[in-house]
């Protein structure tokens, strides 16, 4: 049977330590690609979904635009 | 119905109307995209997830004012632009944005042109948004507009109020200055 080497909890500490020190280097082409990353890395807050939804219950949905402004975009006739 | 594979009316086609379902879709489509925008334009998380709110509220309550003749994020993009226009002008603690001329962008072409290596780390955000902060309102609307590859230079051009050729001339002095300031916030 193998026997597992176990980091002694100084070496575990130690490892660590260096994992959330090391970061990642990256490169972008440009100013739209590192802006396109920073995105992707943004989280929307859940909370705005929510609130939404209160907002909106206290407003009744906008009127039917009528049959002939939508067929004709609200030309003068 | 899934409003994010509905397809904006033409000129001869009757607009597109959102039920509440259809308006769900609708944020769930395009959230990320108009929360970004005001974040890196008003620089703080509160003010943007209020901002966020709001422009999606107007847009649910003015929907029967989409003519369909832009996208749905075009749209949504210039209810948010007025909005956060509007935010900055009556806050009055605008920073002060040096108008630098265009001769300081020339003399840097080489490191603007280069590629931007950066370390990722949790301080890249801050870095970009102070680097945005540098800028003139109209560069870093206009940064932030065409790093969503859904929108067109010809979309952008609508927008701004601008043509597109002006709005090229532009993005290439933004992308500069931009490469500029940012080297200088790595310290």
């Amino acid at each position: 049977m193998k026997q597992e080497k176990k980091f002694a909890p100084s070496e575990q500490q130690h490892a660590s330590d260096v994992r959330s020190q090391q970061s990642t280097e990256r490169e972008f082409a440009s100013v739209e690609e590192l802006l396109r990353y920073d995105a992707e890395q943004t989280i929307v807050p859940a909370e705005i979904a929510q609130r939404l939804q209160r907002s909106t219950a206290r407003f009744s949905p906008p009127a039917a635009r009528p049959w002939w402004k939508r067929l004709f975009g609200g030309a003068n006739l | 119905m899934d409003i994010s594979s509905v397809e904006p009316a033409g000129l001869n086609q009757p607009p597109v109307e959102l039920g509440s379902d259809s308006f769900a879709g609708l944020y769930q489509t395009h959230n990320r995209e108009i929360y970004y925008l005001a974040l890196r334009l008003l620089g703080d998380p509160h003010k943007a997830e209020d901002a966020t709110h709001d422009v999606f509220l107007k847009a649910y309550r003015k929907q029967n004012d989409f003519r369909g003749d832009s996208s749905w994020r075009t749209w949504l993009y210039r209810i948010a632009i007025n909005h956060c226009s509007n935010l900055r002008q009556s806050w009055h603690n605008r920073n002060v944005i040096p108008n630098s001329e265009d001769s300081v962008w020339e003399n840097t072409a080489a490191r603007a042109d280069s590629p931007l290596r950066v370390l990722e780390t949790k301080e890249l955000g801050q870095r970009i948004q102070q680097t945005l902060d540098q800028l003139s309102e109209e560069y870093r609307l206009l940064l932030l507009l065409v790093a969503d590859e859904e929108l067109s230079y010809e979309e952008i051009a609508a927008l701004t109020d601008q043509s597109a050729d002006a709005v090229r001339g532009k993005l290439h002095r933004a992308r500069k200055a931009f490469a500029v300031f940012f080297q200088k916030t790595s310290g």
